[in-house]
């Protein structure tokens, strides 16, 4: 039963139905029970009235039976069956006179009894009265056809009435229910892709938690959908460009190639094709990168990375990639630091501050990597550099995946979205702040091994 | 040809001017929409490319700000975004045509061609103007049926005559198509090459007109 509709119909439909069965059975009971002590004082009250009227004629005129004759007939116009009997002695009875339905009924026991006359079955009164007997008789067939004549006329408007209430009950739920089904076809006629939000209208209090459940969660799937589109539009950007450049660079080659060996051309589109190749194999490592950390098993809460070693490791990678050889200084601190962190993942986020903070740095001045304790247990990474540093504006922007200052900075535009992933990641922090000095401070803090 | 592209990315622009000059287009380099502007301002194009991401503005607020100006040349847009709004959009900013990156240079130059042919009213790839016939995409040139070899400078110089049939053409519009901005030349250059096409191709193919500079002759 889906049909929020028809369930609640059933429920409350069956429960009226029930109900007012029970009541209808118990009226019927009642009015039984009313009907038979009703017609029964009718048997009685007619024999007392005949027994009254018999009385005034003289026995032996009775005894003839002519003068009982059109009195029996007045008992018969309403329906009756009557027969008066003289009683002789104790068991001497005499029929005197018996209306033209009647059978013999000369054996019935004084008072009301019912019994089989004549093949049908009777309800029977009789009276002894002043040496009379009376006898009185209904058919039961008869009585039971009035009991349900007046049934019937009792159903025919209940049953009415009742499925009217079915119906009305049928439009009001319909009704009631109309702030969900404009609800539901608000929902149902939305496309997947569709970002517009549902239709304002009244809604009733009890609807009013669930909408705004529903609001509230097609906003978040929406700036849901917002980023991941912004990131594989900027992620195509990324790939493609070198893609293009590696492609036009072997495409001028080979019309080079084709024209003259010797041309200047053919040299420099070989190094232009390496230099995309590298271009795009860096961005596609990082966003590797990127995915394994926004997937993501558990951590290993036994790691141990030696915090000095990690960052001789970047220090010398770097120093080697810029050919700069002494650009870093570096500050182990005086502890020897272990830090919760798989090792490579320490040396990639000291990696790209280290690399951001070269490109960043003036030819003559040098960037500065530091090692001291941060806050509770946390082991803080702090990379100086002395370039032209980066507005407030910018460093709320920094962490975001392919965010560069300028495209002409260089870089991936996924370095600090890479060490903020990292840091989020094993329960450290990242932040960037101004040097008073001028320059850049990238603090990175990670949890100390225990 | 004189080609005008704006592309920030210096290793694509790189790839792609190296491309476009072994095709015998003359290609100036624009890596902002500053750069762009000016070079627009100092010298005329036959045509541009344009990529869409520069880092001082959308390319396409350039290229509305050129159509709103009325500049009409040609214009193939370059995108490294394949949102098809985006594609739209420069569409309806007025690009004649766009390709995706990364696109194929032959593609590039095969639709370069067909947009000077548009512009130029022209449905088929041959020009022929008297007894001269030339093929702009090859750079084939034939005279009375008879192919003719041209030097790079000569069919581009060919090639912008036949462009602008009926224009007058000064010299320094014309080294501008030859050489680009960037290049330095000598002053008789442009003459050097006018005498050479003239003695291959009959002196008749180029008109001088006295004191403003050349057309395209009778031939």
């Amino acid at each position: 039963m889906n049909s929020l509709r028809v369930r609640l119909l059933v429920i409350i439909g069956a429960s009226l139905v029930l109900l007012w069965t029970a009541v209808a059975a118990w009226m019927m009971v009642e009015l039984r029970g009313e009907l038979r002590t009703a017609l029964d004082d009718r048997l009685a009250a007619s024999a007392r009235m005949v027994a009254g009227l018999a009385l005034q004629f003289p026995t032996e005129s009775l005894s003839g039976g002519a003068a009982a004759k059109p009195l029996l007939d007045v008992v018969a116009r309403d329906g009756l069956a009557c027969e008066v009997s003289l009683v002789r002695g104790e068991v001497s009875v005499q029929k005197v006179a018996r209306t033209a339905s009647s059978p013999a009924l000369d054996d019935a026991s004084l008072g009301y009894s019912t019994g089989i006359y004549g093949g049908k079955l009777w309800r029977i009164y009789v009276l002894n009265q002043g040496g009379l007997r009376i006898a009185t008789a209904d058919r039961i067939d008869a009585r039971e056809a009035l009991l349900k004549d007046v049934a019937l006329t009792a159903a025919v408007p209940f049953a009415v009435a009742l499925v009217g209430t079915l119906f009305a009950l049928w439009l009001g739920i319909g009704g009631g229910l109309a702030p969900l089904e404009r609800m539901r076809h608000a929902l149902a006629q939305r496309r997947p892709d569709d970002d517009a939000e549902l239709p304002h209208g009244p809604v009733p209090r009890e609807l009013r938690p669930l909408v705004d459940t529903i609001a509230h969660l097609l906003l978040r799937v929406r700036s849901t959908i917002a980023r991941e589109r912004r990131f594989t539009d900027d992620a195509a950007h990324e790939l493609r460009t070198p893609l293009t450049a590696v492609k036009t660079h072997l495409q001028v080659l080979r019309l080079a190639l084709a024209r003259n060996k010797d041309a200047p051309e053919v040299k420099e589109a070989l190094a232009h094709a390496d230099d995309g190749v590298l271009r795009m194999q860096r961005t596609l490592e990082q966003l590797l990168l990127l995915a394994r950390l926004d997937g993501g098993d558990e951590v290993d809460p036994n790691l141990c990375a030696d915090a000095a070693d990690a960052a001789r490791q970047a220090v010398a990678e770097v120093e080697a990639s810029w050919r700069t050889p002494g650009k870093v200084t570096l500050d182990p601190g005086q502890a020897a630091w272990c830090v919760r962190v798989p090792e490579v993942l320490l040396v990639s986020a000291m990696r790209n501050l280290l690399d951001n903070a070269v490109r960043a740095s003036p030819e003559d001045a040098g960037v500065d990597l530091r090692i001291v304790s941060g806050s509770d247990g946390q082991v803080r990474f702090e990379v100086l550099d002395r370039g032209p540093g980066l507005s407030e504006e910018d460093r709320a922007m920094a962490t975001r995946r392919f965010w560069r200052r300028s495209k002409a900075a260089g870089g991936s535009g996924l370095g600090l979205a890479i060490v903020d992933a990292i840091a989020k990641r094993h329960g450290g922090s990242f932040s960037l702040a101004p040097r008073v000095e001028g320059g850049l401070q990238a603090r990175l803090e990670l949890p100390a091994a225990a | 040809m004189h080609l005008l592209l704006v592309e920030d990315d210096p290793s694509v622009a790189h790839g792609v001017a190296a491309g476009l000059r072994l095709h015998g287009f003359t290609v100036d380099h624009a890596e902002t929409a500053a750069a762009a502007q000016a070079a627009l301002a100092a010298s005329e194009f036959d045509l541009a490319v344009l990529d869409l991401g520069l880092p001082d503005g959308d390319g396409m607020d350039l290229l509305a700000r050129w159509r709103a100006r009325g500049i009409g040349m040609p214009l193939l847009v370059l995108t490294a975004r394949d949102a098809v709004s985006d594609r739209v959009r420069g569409l309806q900013a007025g690009a004649d045509d766009y390709l995706l990156k990364p696109f194929d240079l032959d593609e590039l130059v095969a639709r370069l061609h067909a947009l000077l042919r548009r512009s130029a009213g022209r449905t088929m790839d041959r020009i022929s103007h008297g007894g001269v016939t030339f093929e702009p995409s090859s750079g084939q040139a034939w005279l009375h049926g008879e192919p003719v070899e041209l030097s790079r400078r000569e069919r581009t110089l060919l090639a912008t005559l036949l462009q602008h049939p009926r224009a007058i053409l000064s010299a320094e519009q014309l080294r501008d198509r030859l050489y680009g901005l960037e290049q330095e030349v000598e002053s008789n250059a442009v003459n050097v090459h006018i005498h050479h096409l003239r003695r291959k191709l009959g002196s008749g193919i180029v008109e001088t007109v006295r004191g403003i500079g050349y057309r395209l002759g009778s031939a």
